[in-house]
């Protein structure tokens, strides 16, 4: 049993290995059918990214500041946003009638794209709040309204047997609520994390500072040096990645009770 | 002399739809008293009613002359659905009865324990209920249901999902521990063998909205067996009127 799943795990991790190469095959070899000076091959990325990494970009900045900034901005804004929109999202959730009260201010701001505040944002606020709080309005909502959505979808079943008991309603929330939101929490939380990723970039390409792989990009751009831009590109899917393999780890081993559906 | 334990006078209304009409009757202690109806006749309401779940749009339900409430009585209700918590273990779902109402850890312990062993569950005990099959599950909520040692022990239609084989040997089951534990018992069905086999009293609901119908007194000697003329007599009584066309 054990032996078979490891087998299978190797096989995937090989499929994807192949993956990859067949990826940089195809790219290979456009880049030796298109042949511009705008289309770089894969070599010359790798070659870029060791400059960035080593001898840092144009203004001496290197890769490791641009990707550190970045994170260090995403962290401070998604943890405002967790730290706001899950205990709001359970208290609205349990108490509808502040949800139904709130709607008019919430429902319109939900519908306001993160990026439309950022002009406002840069006249505003200073340094690294610009960033936080683009971040946390773009990644409040999801998390917000999906803890608020889970709440209402707990099985009325669940509730009803500690109720049954003559439990409180502190033991519900806590032994029943925050169990079964628990995972849809998570989920959403991975959400809120990918558009803060789209929100650092719009943030940062905008914001004028002078460290983050937003403005890295923004530099070479400039300069119509498309293999640093594409380092660039592919740091951000990979952290992306990384981030999200990250919570999936995460979940798996908080949720050994959940049944796994495949499709 | 039958000591009262609940008396039940109420109507019950979903909005306009009404549901139970004039229910009268009462519970008596250590009684194994059992519903019939119809499917969609309101035994689910009742059932919730008698758990303090809902409350009536008029009328009463009292235990020992104060209005029904899990937080003052100890009941316990098997629901008609799968009502295993997905995230709770085999034991932690047994003892959250006994955890709510404040039982101290090492009686918990012995308790779960015993009525583990009780519906045949031991070894299990880590277990989720993703993890069980279907008859398992059901035997968890008996199991969660009787480890409180309910004053009140309501089960609504606890062997519908169940298999035919498995039903019958859960209804030995029940009879074995009722009679052993003696506990009061309103027990809900559709079907009338299982009524027969297992009341002290049944109590026949007429289709929506629900009426009593019919009372009977059931006094075969235990252990009942589904075969003999006397218990196909009683049956086949029961039957007759649960067919009677309503007027
Ligand atoms: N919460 C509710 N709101 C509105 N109507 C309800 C509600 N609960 C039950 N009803 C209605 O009350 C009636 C009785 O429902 P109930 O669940 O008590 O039936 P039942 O006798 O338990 O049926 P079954 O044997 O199929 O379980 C049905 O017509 C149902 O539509
Ligand atoms: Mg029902």
């Amino acid at each position: 049993m054990e032996e078979k799943i490891n087998r299978e795990k190797y096989k995937t991790l090989g499929y994807n290995v192949l993956t990859l190469f067949l990826f940089l095959a195809i790219w290979t070899l456009a880049y030796w059918l298109i042949k511009s000076p705008f289309f770089p091959s894969p070599l010359m990325v790798f070659n870029a990214f060791l400059e960035l990494l080593i001898h840092g970009d144009i203004e001496d900045v290197k890769l490791g500041m641009h990707i550190q900034q970045s994170l260090w901005r995403i962290f401070g804004g998604f943890a405002a946003a967790c730290i706001l929109g899950i205990p709001l999202g359970l208290l609205m959730g349990l108490y509808g009638r502040v949800y139904d009260s709130t709607k008019v201010l919430i429902e319109p701001i939900r519908f306001i794209p993160p990026v439309a505040w950022i002009p406002l944002v840069i006249v505003l606020l200073v340094g690294y709040f610009r960033f936080v709080f683009i971040i946390w309005l773009g990644a409040f909502f999801p998390i917000f309204i999906g803890t608020l959505l889970s709440v209402r979808g707990v099985n009325p079943l669940h509730i009803e047997v500690p109720k049954s008991f003559g439990a409180s309603r502190f033991y519900i929330i806590r032994n029943i609520v925050l169990p079964s939101v628990l995972p849809e929490v998570l989920t959403s939380m991975r959400v809120g994390l990918g558009i803060a990723w789209e929100c650092i970039m719009a943030a940062e390409m905008i914001g004028g500072e002078r460290v983050g792989i937003g403005i890295m990009i923004l530099k070479y751009a400039q300069l119509i040096r498309m293999d640093a831009i594409i380092v660039g590109i592919i740091v951000i899917g990979i952290i992306g990645f990384g981030l999200n393999e990250i919570f999936i780890f995460v979940e798996k081993r908080i949720f050994r009770w959940k049944e796994v559906v495949s499709i | 002399m039958e000591k009262e334990l609940i008396d039940v006078d109420l109507s019950m209304k979903f909005d306009s739809l009404s549901v139970l009409e004039n229910i009268r009757f009462k519970v008596h202690e250590n009684e194994f008293l059992v519903i019939v109806g119809p499917s969609g006749c309101g035994k689910t309401t009742m059932a919730r009613l008698l758990a303090g779940l809902q409350k009536p749009t008029s009328g009463h339900v009292t235990m020992r002359g104060e209005s029904i409430s899990p937080k003052v009585h100890n009941i316990s209700i098997v629901f008609q659905e799968p009502s295993c918590i997905p995230w709770r273990t085999l034991w932690d779902d047994i003892t959250m009865g006994l955890v709510i109402k404040g039982v101290d850890q090492s009686a918990i312990k012995k308790r779960a324990e015993e009525v583990i062993k009780l519906v045949g569950l031991d070894g299990f005990e880590e277990y989720f209920p993703k993890q069980l099959s279907g008859g398992m599950k059901q035997r968890v909520a008996i199991a969660r249901a009787y480890a409180t040692n309910p004053d009140l022990l309501l089960m609504d239609e606890p062997f519908g999902h169940l298999d035919a084989q498995t039903r019958y040997l859960m209804q030995i089951e029940i009879m074995r521990i009722w009679e052993k534990e003696k506990k009061t018992v309103v027990f809900i069905t559709n079907n009338i063998e299982e009524a027969v086999y297992l009341a002290t009293r049944i109590i026949v609901f007429s289709k929506l909205p629900a009426r009593i119908k019919a009372e009977y007194r059931i006094e075969l000697p235990r252990p009942r067996k589904l075969t003999t003329p006397e218990f196909l007599g009683v049956r086949s009584e029961v039957t007759e009127q649960c067919e009677v066309v309503e007027r």
